[in-house]
């Protein structure tokens, strides 16, 4: 209810100040005032009196100016004769007895009169406005309750009808008063219910079908920026609120009026002005924060109508809030959601992605919560659910992947039982992944700590720096006898001797958020209640003792953090259909899951996505084949580096060992810590004959373990190599990273890059295109159209209105949408452009269109500015000209890009390099460790899944495999991707289900030979380090200093949490922002005022950030010089740097995991809310 | 022949009533214990205000991990864990009429009381200490001793241990055929556990078994003269019972000691526990934990329940 309690404070209490009316000799006592009252009334009754209104302006001047003294006067009145203390004002229920002056308006009914000698006279927007403002102080101002008296209510509505009315209108002047007024109006209805009876009873006789006039004229104001929004939002919200219990009001507002439909598909409109590329500030940005957005004008706008949306779902009659989610599905989320999701462009997927991310983490109702996870999960756009497109995503590698990554861990915190069937539970419901003879391990816990133990065994030696002091030290913590104390225990009285909490890695210190202060005994609160604290190891440079005491203690911390996880996990659980214990629901009468998706080609994990946009409006009637689309990706990666970045100093330059990824990062900007990468899909083991849709994109899906692999050369691969691939994990990428690699990398690259844009460009036979792929662009562009009117209805309601959005609860069909579209586009169309039938034109004229309506709708009126910042790129809708113009640049860019992976590879190359590189896409993944990477995670995920008969094996669902897949590559990943990463495994990992907790945590049990298990991945980044470890001397002191930075880092993230729970690069931000309140305090107590608490953010964090900064750099920077050497040096400077931060997140993250193994042996179950619900 | 109703247990925490005995006269209650507001957690206790935590030297396990050199601060943590995973085993067993609370001491030492509901021993109320090995869980049977030798043919005496060996021939390993597996959820194929022990104590009082007995005169009466045996554990129950408010054997914060009923501390404690709905620890609203489930109990489909579901 928060939104009803904001408005509390904007009653009428706060308004005197604005009165309108002239002083009057108001404080005089009431004898007084009636005579003055009826004094003016007589003046004023002779003048309404006259026969024919001239059009004189001494009459309207007269009129006006007793008007005015008038309602002061009545405004003024106390209620009851006897002016018997102070009058109980508003209370409903008991009628105060009328005030004398009220009731002589009521007798001679005085406003009636005035307003109909104002209408007849013909209404000048001066006296419409007049009369507003004089109401509105009428009614705000009031001592007594004015709108139960007909006399009152009468002329009132009689006012606000000829608003309504299409010939007059309320001018856009008005519109502020009229707002106002009908908020007042609301405000007092709130306060005495019945009035909404009376308000909706009293109209119909005068207006017709809209009689509910407050209503439908505070409807086109629901998308409006500024104040003038607000007040139309609140007092709509007032409304709904009102007529909760009201039955007939209800049915009025879901069957009579446009609330719904402008509600929900305003939204689409909005969203179609939302940037659609976030300028990313660092290279760690991955989600949506408050304070990113609070800037973006039209996202705040977005922002308010979606928790507009959530609010009036939370209050409203359950008529409207059905009606509202309908609305929300099908007018937003399907029509707009859908195709943004699916753009190809690598920014707009970005953009999409962390738009819904932010939106599930905004949306707080459960039935608009339940649409938003219907859609994701159900909603089938072409073949493949959201669910599907958003989990290929994740093995991109980008942003893209961090942003994704994000998505899903904020789904995981819902903890709804849907999505985790369909994202994981399914596949491992039929319990085919596990030995029969296991099945009944499923439910086991790690009773004895073996599975927790086996976590920590894996911990690399190399990571275990100076283990004895920490050892000793563990004498210190009070043991419970011979048990250390609970570290839950929840007593905040008793100091709690635990042991202390040096998990410096994640900012768990708040002494670290100086990270150079000489102190050497930095002190932290040993618990969130800042017991006492115990005397740490000194973390700070300056003090030279071992450093590696913080990282083997600290265990306690990560059991507290794993208890909390666990404990909030099963109770949000509790509600469950079933336990998923491997019994319930019984594997045998599973449905099986769908099938990995080499049988599957729909579900191909990577290519296919690209595809979608053909629905969405993207292909020219089914001419674009997957490949091209690809391609324009690739183009768009490429032109963003190579046009934006490319004359601008130093690179970063990435090579993903892998060979699937190139990040060309410029070095110029100063605030990243790590540079933004660049994504350059590289299309790498595409051979030039593979043109099926089914062919995974290695360009797109670069480390894909469980890519599609009905591609022969896949299957092949997987035929050929896996057998040395499967389990070792042979590191061939020890000391021998070289430039030579590098560089064969690269010609590899380039090579596969021409191979696949020429399969690209050649338009490689097209998969028969679907129906949907057909009328695709059509039915992108008429839905965008619905929004653009919409958009323009929310600005001023029209007739045409209803026709259009009653269409909208049936289906989008492409007739029904051209319909509607048509008939409320063309003038508007006609007015900005030549009526081409060009499909492009139309589609950008609507894009204007709607950008026009929403700038116009802020109160500047800043009316036609044009596209502006949201430029001419349809959000849905690709045009001919659009794709031609993407082919063109594709070209252009492919020539340039080639070119400049031309000169990279010079300058890389070694004196000493051998022979080219044989050519063969196949041959160049076989050779090893180039192209190890990726295949070797085909490999591993299906070692032994033949050509012909793949679903005979057990498959533990995409989610997993994606997951696995990643975290196999943990040593290449960034920094960020691997605090993503390990957070989403920890939080699913925290899931009590015996189904997934087994899989993941049970490190005994006895999985299929096909299945992978975490514990296998593990070992094998075990290895991987371990084998860095060895080829780098320096490798400690390296170890060191990443974990050092580390911690100052953690401080900036740990403060970036903000409360709405909008997720940090940080795991357990939950339990950092319980332990860490003062700085939390300091700047989320301005979020009032966004200027201020950016501000504040920036004074506090900002010698953090530079303190970790140039720590970073001047650990990391791989040497300055320019040329061959430079360049070299920077692409392993920055391998390096990825590997080192992934030993330190690799140690932490086996902690966790053993304390979560743990902790589950010793959780207890919650019992099920319906007899327990509060 | 009905228990005193005006007993009343007083012990701090970690208790699990059994659905049954709910009805019973026995009147439970918890002492408002400092700091200790909801009971029935998996965590072991805190620490009371006034009590000094005891410091004992690493468990023999634990220096073994350290020997070995790896991960060595962990050790104590499987100990403890491993014995906090015990006694939630115990708590999701429900066994009727059993109540035990580790000592604060120790982790090794829990207190416990059992209620004798029907049979020979009705009515009998007996407390007993469980000794658990320290190289738990590698080393014998845990050891549960009454606190006053009952009169039983497996009950010593004089020092008033139970033969609980014998039940458990081999600790650790295939349970004992007397034992079904009351709730498979604990997947206890494996290992002995800690809850059987005192299932096994339990059962004693109810099957009498007379072989190899460590009371060779009550295993003689028994057989013999069942009568005799029969006064003399009415004799027996009524010595326990009396002794029962005396101050507990052992000195500790966490040992279970009886007091009579008195409605100013009991009724308010009784009030919460029957109220008490346990929640996560730091669990408060604004937390997005809705526990979202639209599927159809029996169904795996998602989004297959009504669409009035009684969430929120």
């Amino acid at each position: 209810m928060s939104w009803l309690s904001r408005l509390t404070p904007r009653g009428p209490g706060g308004r005197s100040s604005r009165n309108v009316a002239s002083s009057s000799p108001c404080t005089a006592d009431p004898e007084t005032c009636l005579m003055v009252f009826e004094n003016h009334w007589r003046q004023l009754s002779w003048v309404l009196e006259q026969q024919e209104p001239s059009g004189c302006s001494d009459d309207l001047t007269a009129v006006r100016n007793h008007t005015d003294q008038m309602l002061c006067l009545l405004a003024e009145e106390r209620p009851g004769e006897v002016g018997e203390g102070p009058p109980g004002t508003l209370t409903s229920g008991n009628v105060p007895p009328v005030g004398p002056i009220l009731g002589l308006v009521v007798t001679e009914n005085v406003l009636e009169r005035v307003v109909q000698w104002h209408l007849r006279r013909g209404l000048d927007p001066d006296s419409q406005g007049a009369l507003l403002k004089l109401f509105e102080m009428l009614i705000g101002q009031s001592q007594q309750p004015l709108l139960q008296h007909k006399a009152v209510l009468q002329p009132l509505l009689g006012l606000l009808g000829a608003c309504a009315e299409p010939q007059l209108g309320c001018p856009p002047s008005l519109e502020n008063s009229l707002v106002l007024l009908l908020n007042q109006i609301c405000v007092s209805m709130a306060r005495a219910p019945a009035v909404l009876e009376l308000l909706f009873r009293s109209a119909p006789a005068q207006h017709g079908p809209t009689n509910l006039l407050i209503f439908s004229l505070l409807v086109p104001f629901i998308h409006r920026d500024g104040a003038i929004g607000q007040q139309a939002r609140d007092a709509l919200l007032l409304v709904m609120a009102t007529s909760a219990s009201n039955q007939g009001v209800a049915r009025y507002i879901a069957e009579n009026s446009y609330f719904c439909p402008v509600l929900a598909t305003g939204l689409s409109a909005l969203y179609s002005s939302l940037p659609r590329k976030i300028e990313v500030r660092g290279d760690d940005w991955h989600a949506l924060r408050r304070e990113d957005w609070m800037g973006v004008s039209s996202l705040v706008l977005f922002m308010n109508s979606l928790e507009f949306c959530n609010a009036v779902i939370q209050v409203a009659h359950p008529l409207v809030r059905s009606q509202l989610v309908d609305y929300v599905h099908n007018g937003f989320l399907v029509p707009v959601m859908g195709p943004a999701l699916h753009k190809s462009s690598v920014d707009e997927m970005i953009a999409s992605t962390a738009y819904l991310d932010l939106f599930l983490r905004s949306v707080t109702e459960t039935a608009l919560l339940k649409t938003f996870l219907r859609f994701i999960l159900m909603h089938r756009h072409d073949n493949d659910t959201i669910l599907d497109t958003l989990l290929t995503r994740v093995s991109s590698n980008s942003r893209l992947c961090m942003v994704s990554l994000s998505l899903f861990r904020t789904l995981l915190s819902l903890n709804c039982e849907d999505l985790m069937l369909q994202l994981v539970l399914r596949y491992l419901l039929p319990c085919t992944h596990v030995m029969l003879s296991q099945r009944r391990a499923v439910r086991d816990t790690d009773l004895y700590g073996k599975s927790a133990d086996k976590f920590l065994s894996l911990i690399p030696e190399c990571c275990r720096l100076s283990v004895l002091p920490s050892a000793e030290r563990e004498e210190e913590p009070a043991f419970w006898g011979k048990v250390l104390n609970s570290p839950s225990s929840e007593s905040p009285v008793h100091p709690k001797p635990s042991t202390p909490s040096r998990l410096a890695l994640f900012m768990r210190q708040q002494s670290t958020a100086l990270p150079f202060t000489p102190s050497p005994t930095e002190t932290v609160p040993s618990s969130p209640r800042g017991g006492p604290s115990t005397p740490l190891s000194p973390d700070s440079p300056m003090h030279p003792v071992p450093e590696g005491l913080d990282w083997e203690s600290g265990y306690l911390e990560y059991l507290r953090d794993a208890r909390r996880g666990v404990e909030l996990c099963s109770w949000a659980c509790r509600n469950w259909s079933a336990p998923y214990d491997g019994e319930d629901p019984s594997p045998n009468t599973a449905p099986l899951p769908p099938p990995p998706p080499t049988s599957n080609p729909s579900l191909a994990m990577f290519p296919e996505h690209f595809s979608f946009q053909q629905g969405g409006g993207g292909g020219g009637g089914g001419s674009t084949s997957p490949g091209q689309q690809r391609a324009a990706v690739v183009a768009a990666a490429r032109s963003e580096w190579s046009s934006t970045e490319r004359d601008r100093g130093e690179w970063d330059v990435t090579i993903g060992k892998n060979n699937c990824t190139i990040s060309l990062t410029p070095r110029t900007k100063k605030r990243s810590l790590q540079r933004e990468e660049v994504p350059l899909p590289k299309p790498l083991h595409l051979p030039p004959d593979s043109t099926s849709a089914s062919v995974p994109d290695p360009s797109a899906a670069p480390h894909l373990p469980s890519g599609p692999s009905i591609d022969p050369h896949q299957a092949i691969f997987n035929g050929t190599s896996s057998g040395s691939q499967v389990d070792g994990c042979p590191d061939s990428r020890d000391g021998g990273m070289e430039v030579k690699k590098v560089k064969r990398d690269l010609d590899e690259q380039q090579q596969h890059g021409d191979s696949s844009q020429n399969v690209a460009v050649g338009a490689s036979p097209t998969p028969v295109p679907t129906p949907a792929q057909s009328c695709g662009p059509l039915q992108g562009l008429h839905r965008e159209g619905n929004g653009s009117v919409t958009g323009e209805n929310s600005r001023r309601l029209t007739s045409h209105v209803q026709s259009h959005t009653q269409d909208q609860p049936a289906p989008w069909t492409p007739a029904s949408c051209a319909n509607s579209s048509n008939v409320n586009l063309t003038p508007q169309v006609s007015g900005s452009g030549p009526p081409e039938a060009m499909l492009s034109t139309q589609s950008e004229a609507v894009e204007r269109l709607i950008s026009e309506l929403l700038d116009g709708a802020g109160p500047g009126e800043g009316g036609q500015q044009g596209p502006g910042d949201s430029n001419g790129q349809g959000i849905s809708i690709e045009a001919f000209t659009q794709e031609l113009r993407e082919l063109e640049e594709r070209v252009r860019e492919r020539s340039r890009g080639v070119g400049l992976l031309r000169q990279l590879e010079e300058t890389t190359r070694d004196p000493d390099s051998e022979e080219p590189l044989p050519p063969s896409p196949l041959d160049a993944d076989l050779t090893g460790t180039g192209a190890g990477v990726e295949p070797k995670a085909v490999g591993l995920f299906s070692p032994s899944r033949p050509l012909g008969q793949p679903s005979a094996q057990p498959y533990t669902g995409p989610f997993m495999v994606v997951l696995f897949a990643k975290l196999e590559n943990m040593l290449q990943n960034s920094l960020y991707v691997n605090i993503l990463l390990t957070g989403i495994l920890c939080q699913l990992a925290c899931y009590p289900q015996p189904l997934l907790r087994s899989f993941l945590l049970n490190t005994n049990m006895v999985f299929q030979p096909s299945v992978k298990s975490l514990i296998q991945v593990l070992g094998s980044v075990k290895n991987r380090i371990e084998v860095f470890a060895a080829s780098h001397e320096d490798f400690p002191g390296m170890l060191r200093k990443a974990q050092r930075y580390l911690v100052a880092r953690g401080k900036v993230d740990w403060a970036d949490s903000s409360p709405m729970g909008v997720p940090t690069l940080r795991r357990s931000d939950s339990l950092v922002k319980s332990r860490k309140p003062s700085l939390g305090d300091l700047i989320m107590r301005h979020t009032n005022s966004p200027t201020r608490a950016r501000h504040a953010a920036q004074l506090a964090l900002a010698h953090v950030r530079d303190g970790g900064q140039s720590l970073h750099s001047a650990l990391f920077r791989g040497g300055t010089g320019g040329g061959a050497s430079g360049l070299e040096k920077q692409v392993e400077a920055l391998r390096v740097k990825n590997a080192v931060y992934c030993a330190v997140i690799f140690s932490e993250f086996l902690k966790e995991l053993a304390a979560l193994a743990q902790e589950h042996a010793v959780s207890m179950p919650f019992l099920q809310s319906h007899d327990t619900e509060e | 022949m009905n228990l005193n109703p005006f007993w009343s247990m007083s012990t701090n925490t970690g208790r699990k009533r059994s659905d049954c005995e709910e009805q019973s006269g026995e009147q439970q209650q918890q002492r408002a214990s400092p700091a200790r507001p909801s009971f029935g957690k998996k965590q072991l206790p805190s620490i009371p205000k006034n009590a000094v935590p005891i410091t004992k030297p690493a468990s023999p396990a634990a220096t073994a991990q350290l020997a070995n050199g790896t991960h060595a601060s962990y050790g104590p943590f499987y100990l403890e864990y491993s014995l906090l995973a015990e006694f939630t085993l115990v708590i999701k067993q429900k066994l009727p009429g059993i109540y035990v609370q580790p000592s604060y001491k120790s982790a090794l030492m829990w207190f416990g009381v059992i209620f004798i509901r029907h049979g020979l021993y009705q009515d009998g109320v007996f407390k007993f200490t469980v000794y658990i090995p320290d190289n738990y869980p590698d080393g014998e049977c845990p050891r549960v001793v009454f606190d006053i030798p009952v009169f039983h043919p497996l009950v010593d005496p004089v020092s008033g241990e139970l033969d609980v060996r014998r039940a458990f021939t081999k600790w650790s390993s295939v349970p004992h055929g007397l034992f079904l597996q009351l709730d498979s959820d604990t997947a206890l194929r494996n290992h002995n556990h800690i809850w059987q022990v005192l299932m096994y104590a339990r059962t004693v009082f109810y099957k009498i078994n007379t072989m190899e007995p460590l009371n060779p005169e009550a295993a003689v009466l028994y057989d013999k003269d069942v009568q005799l045996f029969k006064s003399k554990v009415i004799d027996s129950v009524k010595l326990c019972n009396s002794h029962l408010f005396d101050q507990p054997k052992m000195d500790d914060p966490y040992a279970i000691s009886f007091s009579s009923w008195n409605p100013a501390i009991h009724d308010e404690a009784k009030e919460r526990m029957f109220s008490h709905k346990r929640r996560p620890e730091d669990h408060h609203k604004g937390l997005q934990v809705s526990g979202l489930s639209w599927v159809k109990p029996g169904s795996t489909q998602p989004f297959s329940k009504d669409d009035n579901p009684p969430l929120s």
